[in-house]
């Protein structure tokens, strides 16, 4: 900088100031959270508990499903170190722990549904002795019978888990006539396919910290949502909202889950105990209990009937998908319209039947994770394609390129794909990188034990809440006096990077480099509620609240920078931190003389941005109409080798690329595409927390594999494609879901290519390749 | 019995801390010694985030019985902030954004630490091998893995 | 049934500070649970799957039993070397011993490699140990010490069952040996999971033998299960293959012989079917790969 003439400096001062609002988008600007993390130094909840803290252990459900006859905690609370034993007794208020259907009592009172059910809370001195006591709570179960198949458990005689029948949701879609579509198909392809239960496994487990001061309750957890957590602590303690102040820690991770149900049940548990022991009390599930006890992917039972002409044009769909809801229903009903929506995959298919059920069983509960019903629905629709294909001998690319989405084209509910669906983008890059034509062509020729396949799988993705809820978003912003610039937001942060993306377009917005930015930690007294944290709409709509405070902030500087530079508001330019007028480009003062001038001026320096993404319009009955306001595309390829001997296979090479519309960081997009395929990854091959009767057999990281740096493909292309929505500031989407997706399928699809064998469960452990092999 | 003194040396402090017998070296670096950078994600062996360097071999805090941590030297990536191979490896994770939720971060830092000491310019597969005891469930691994390998290049 | 409730709290900790020591501490405190470093042991106690009230504590005693040592033909190996120091044995590095570079380099992680303890391995008795089927393979044999004095038993011998020992309650054991087959054997191990690292196998596979000019001149064959919970040897299998051709109808027989000793079952890992078809095509690979063929 010091070479810099003064002349240079203005020339690139013009060149910054003609980008005007740009300036820090596309950027890959490092994140405003990560020096502490790589210090080992920031807070999460764990990490802040003080001396006299007292530590909750779960006692959970011996049964999956069982009548309670009775119940003593005496053992247990005369345990050395034991300070108190929580039950359904304790609750003040209303012993629920339920985001959308109140269905899950917070503590088990007269019946158990599963064995994830929460029967009472050891608080102890030491986790170690809470953990022994726990063993000592005596209930009595008069087990009842139990369901734990979700198809048995729709029929009419299955065991009733709750009192109004096991199907909680039925969503359809339904588009033109199926019927005549099958009849003008010269083929007419069914399969089942099948996904198991995966475990997000959040590094750091659901954890919260609750602490009495006066007469309020400060909770301090790991968490995705702080103002739904405050209303559910609220419900269960019977206090008004403004008496419970819930900060959300550094999370350690969250994918889902955090935004359900065991948040709050965290929270309850803590604030319950501080209440009834008068000390603060941490609540921190341990693995084993985290996996039993909070919400899971749903297993998902998904058949397909579609339709073809000889020429591959697709002429009817036909899709049922029961997902496995567990004993309570969460944000699983969401789910399943999400899966319905998006069943038949990124396709123009005229005509259309979809039905999704949620249904319970005695598993434990399913609920919210990365992707929301998408990768089971995906999975499903992307393996059929390849089926399909098979049946009619033809390349599965040539299939894909016949009827995929493009602009003009129409979605499984009628709606009008606009030049913003850059699917045709997505898939070109792949092929080509991968050079996918002729591997095929040079795959087909293998022969020998060890071959290598190559399979393609793509998507579309509703953007943001669409039918899930209201999607809108406020964010805060407030300057010190020093200049430094605060960013609070009840969106939270746990690791996708997408709040710093917010402060990256309030400081483009403003002028003013991301470093003067600082980002508050959520916290329910501080801002407004601002909806949940999930379907990765931090930066499509929480983005356009962060450029609405800037804009409100920045309306607020101008007139005093004006005055400061004696001239015009509308001449007035602020370009990484400095003011200065439009032509006049030698005189300028700082961010820092602008905001001392602007307090002085008493001018109050807070805003509060916020959005309201259009309202998405469908019709309940049919499905039709427009549930989201714009989508996200993808496609991918992989290449895999098989050991046709043992069925044990890897995968080589990934190529993936998506749409988002706008990449407001490139560096933390690609950073969720390669976190989303190694989760996806995971799901494919190895993930499967099994249940037996009910029963979670691998609740732990021991037997439940997540893949380990030598299970990643060798080498992952990601490839950005930006073709604008209609919604997220500057044309962005949303991308934090969707790489999750295209693992199952595109590697379902490679080892079908290498072994001439379609693998139709989730995950494609060896095994199962070796049946298939087998035949 | 009740509780035991031991005596542990940790980031060059020597101090006896009272322990009970199925306290773990996890338990005594968090809670005695404040030393919060060292996480707990399973308890049970199978993650690696409980990782220190005992006597320099990396190791699970979770699995030693804060007994059997007596008369060793334990070192967590407090005690490493201040070295300046430590800061190229914390640059690096900060320039590939290789910290997400930043949970595994410690734990991915020390082994990427040790494995500088022993190999200044490793491959990446080294990198992978080195790592592959520690979990990430934000990143699929890639930018830590171009974090250590230019962080070694850059010595 | 299952063991009453233990407050972990009141665990007595016995930490003498010599062999001599220990043993003595031992036999007056028979039912003290033994203790290396703990890397198996631990978790278990920690989650209330083994209740001890005595712990004794044998970590420290690496002044005399971290050895690893040559003595004329025979390779003894201290209980508590660990895995990593394991690896940097020259004799590891031998051609013959091959087996042990393939087992180390998917033991558990680095982090575990340095404190699981090769004595550790064998007394946990369990299917998931990798070093038992190698040890069994290799004819491996266990000290046993006590105030009494020392005895020698066969790994084989020693285990008696599923996280069972044919130990007298106040002995130690103190080091695991073999015969070093000599030049003309070689060795190779295979494990199978659903994972590369931090795995549990689904199977695993040791092979220890001498095949020369195309014929099998010595070969010993152990897994992680065989008949029953733990690993065994599979000796159907090497009385067919003993003295016999390497040559497709050898390895074809021999795939029968195995498939047919093999008594196996389901677990959430894999299926009984699978667990066979892999073990039987992992038999074949190692022998081929010890004979010097593909």
């Amino acid at each position: 900088m010091s070479s810099q003439t003064a002349e240079e400096f203005l020339t690139e001062i013009q060149k910054k100031a003609e980008k005007g609002e740009l300036l820090y988008i596309g950027k890959e600007l490092k994140r405003l959270d990560d020096l502490e993390k790589v210090l080992g130094s920031p807070i999460y909840t764990n990490d802040l508990i003080p001396r006299n803290t007292l530590y909750a252990r779960l006692v959970l459900s011996k049964y999956p499903h069982a009548l309670i006859k009775g119940m003593s905690v005496t053992k247990a609370l005369n345990y050395p170190g034991v300070r108190y034993v929580l039950t359904y007794k304790d609750i003040p208020g209303l012993n629920e722990s339920s985001t959308i259907i109140p269905d899950r009592p917070l503590f088990a009172f007269n019946k158990v549904r599963s064995t994830g059910d929460i029967v009472a809370a050891v608080i102890a001195e030491k986790p170690n002795r809470a953990q022994e006591a726990a063993q000592l709570v005596e209930v009595e179960y008069e087990p009842l019978k139990a369901v734990f198949d979700p198809v048995e458990a729709m029929k009419d005689d299955a065991p009733k888990i709750h009192e109004d029948g096991n199907i909680i949701k039925h969503v359809k879609v339904r588009k033109g006539d199926v019927e005549k579509g099958f009849e003008e198909a010269d083929y007419i392809i069914e399969n089942t396919f099948r996904t198991q239960h995966q475990d997000a496994a959040p590094l750091e487990t659901e954890t919260a910290f609750a602490l009495l001061r006066g007469d309020k309750m400060l909770i301090i957890g790991s968490m995705q949502t702080p103002h739904h957590v405050q209303a559910a602590v609220a419900k269960v303690l019977g206090w008004p909202l403004d008496k419970i102040e819930v900060i959300q820690a550094v999370t350690g991770g969250a994918f889902g889950p955090k935004s359900d149900e065991p948040p709050y049940d965290v929270a309850s548990i803590a604030a319950l105990g501080t209440i009834k022991t008068g000390k603060p009390v941490l609540m921190s599930m341990t693995r084993e209990e985290s996996m039993t006890a909070h919400t899971k992917r749903h297993p998902a039972i998904i058949t397909h009937k579609t339709g073809v002409k000889a020429n591959g044009k697709l002429t009817a769909s036909k899709v049922q998908i029961v997902l496995d809801g567990g004993a309570y229903a969460s944000l699983g009903v969401l789910v399943i319209v999400r899966a319905t929506f998006h069943a038949n995959g990124p396709y123009e298919i005229p005509n259309v039947w979809n039905d999704g059920y949620k249904v319970y069983t005695n598993n434990t509960y399913t609920g919210s994770f990365r992707g929301f019903g998408a990768p089971q629905a995906i999975f499903a629709a992307e393996s059929q394609m390849d089926e399909i294909a098979k049946k009619l001998n033809m390349d599965p690319l040539d299939l894909r390129l016949i009827n995929m989405l493009r602009p003009g084209s129409r979605t499984s509910t009628g709606q009008l794909m606009d030049e913003s669906c850059g699917l045709p983008e997505c898939l070109d890059a792949v092929i080509k990188a991968s050079d996918y034509r002729n591997k095929k062509k040079l795959y087909a020729k293998q022969e020998g034990k060890v071959r290598k396949g190559i399979g393609i799988a793509m998507l579309h993705h509703g953007n943001a809440l669409g039918p899930e809820g209201n999607d809108y978003a406020y964010v805060h912003l407030s300057v010190e006096k020093n200049g430094k610039v605060h960013l609070g937001t009840g969106l939270t942060e746990f690791g996708t990077g997408a709040i710093s993306g917010l402060a990256q377009i309030a400081a483009s917005v403003l002028g003013v480099p991301v470093d003067y930015f600082t980002i508050d930690r959520p916290d329910t007294l501080v801002h407004h509620e601002t909806g949940p944290t999930v379907a990765s709409r931090v930066i499509a709509i929480g983005g356009n609240a962060a450029r609405d405070a800037a804009l409100k902030l920045k309306q607020k500087l101008l007139p005093v920078a004006s005055k400061m530079l004696n001239c015009k508001v509308d001449d007035v330019q602020i370009v990484e931190g400095y003011a200065f007028c439009k032509g006049k480009e030698n005189k300028s003062f700082s961010w820092e003389e602008i905001i001392k001038e602007a307090y002085e001026a008493n001018i109050e320096l807070h805003t509060i941005g916020y959005y309201m993404a259009p309202s998405c319009k469908w019709d309940e009955e049919t499905g039709l109409g427009s549930p989201y306001n714009q989508y996200t595309f993808g496609a991918a390829v992989a290449e895999v080798e098989v050991d046709t001997e043992t069925g044990v296979y890897r995968v080589l090479n990934y190529y993936v690329a998506f749409d988002v519309g706008k990449a407001i960081n490139p560096k933390s997009v690609k950073g969720q595409i390669y976190g989303g395929t190694v989760q996806g990854l995971g799901y494919a091959i190895m993930e499967e927390l099994v249940h037996k009767d009910g029963y979670v057999v691998n609740p732990n990281l021991k037997d439940y594999y997540i893949p380990t740096s030598l299970d990643i493909p060798e080498n992952i292309q990601a490839f950005i494609i930006e073709k604008p929505g209609s919604m997220g500031p500057y044309g962005a989407k949303i991308v934090a879901e969707p790489p999750v997706v295209l693992p199952g399928p595109v590697i379902r699809n490679a080892v079908m290519d290498a072994t001439g064998r379609g693998v139709n469960s989730l995950p494609i452990t060896s095994e199962k390749v070796y049946r298939a092999i087998k035949g | 019995m009740a509780q035991m003194l031991v005596k542990i040396n940790v980031n060059g402090v020597e101090r006896e801390v009272l322990v009970d017998p199925d306290d773990r070296l996890l338990d005594v670096l968090r809670e005695d010694f404040g030393f919060k950078s060292v996480k707990e994600a399973c308890g049970t062996g199978d993650c690696g985030l409980c990782t220190v360097l005992m006597d320099g071999k990396p190791v699970l805090s979770c699995l030693i019985p804060a007994f059997q941590a007596k008369n060793h030297k334990i070192l967590t990536l407090e005690g490493l902030n201040n070295d300046p191979l430590m800061k190229k490896i914390q640059d690096q994770f900060r320039e590939h954004q290789a910290a997400q939720c930043g949970f595994c971060t410690p734990a991915m830092e020390i082994m990427g630490w040790h494995l500088l000491n022993r190999k200044k310019e490793p491959s990446k597969q080294e990198i992978k091998e080195a790592i592959s005891g520690t979990l990430c469930r934000c990143t699929g691994y890639y930018d830590i893995v171009d974090a250590i390998y230019d962080a070694g290049r850059e010595q | 049934m299952e063991q009453p409730l233990l407050n972990r709290s009141e665990m007595i900790i016995l930490q003498p500070s010599s062999l001599k020591e220990s043993l003595k501490v031992l036999n007056e405190n028979p039912d003290a649970e033994i203790m290396a470093n703990a890397s198996d042991l631990w978790p278990r106690i920690r989650n209330g799957e083994v209740r001890p009230k005595k712990i004794l504590d044998i970590s420290g005693l690496t002044n005399e039993l971290s050895y690893v040592k040559k003595d004329g033909n025979v390779i003894k190996i201290g209980a508590l070397v660990t895995v990593s120091q394991l690896e940097g044995e020259s004799f590891v590095k031998e051609k013959r011993f091959s087996a042990f570079v393939d087992l180390i380099s998917k033991f558990g992680s680095l982090q575990i490699r340095n404190v699981a303890t090769v004595g550790g391995n064998v007394c946990a008795a369990s299917s998931s140990e990798d070093f038992i089927p190698l040890f069994l393979a290799l004819n491996a044999k266990v000290k046993l010490s006590s105030v009494d004095g020392e005895r020698y038993m066969s790994v084989e011998k020693f285990l008696a069952g599923k996280r069972k020992l044919n130990r007298r309650p106040n002995e130690i054991l103190t080091e695991i040996s073999f015969e070093d087959p000599g030049p003309g054997y070689g060795s190779a191990f295979e494990k199978v999971g659903r994972r590369n690292m931090l795995i549990i196998n689904l199977v695993n596979l040791a092979v220890v033998g001498k095949i020369a000019k195309g014929k099998i001149e010595d070969i010993r064959i152990a897994a992680n299960r065989v008949k029953g919970k733990i690993p065994e040897r599979a000796k159907t299998t090497e009385e067919f293959l003993k003295g016999k051709e390497l040559n497709e109808e050898t390895l074809n027989g021999a795939k029968k012989v195995f498939g047919e000793e093999l008594i196996l079952t389901d677990d959430m890992r894999a299926s009984a079917t699978y667990r066979k078809a892999l073990l039987i095509t992992i038999l074949e690979r190692l022998i081929k790969k010890i004979g010097g063929v593909q």
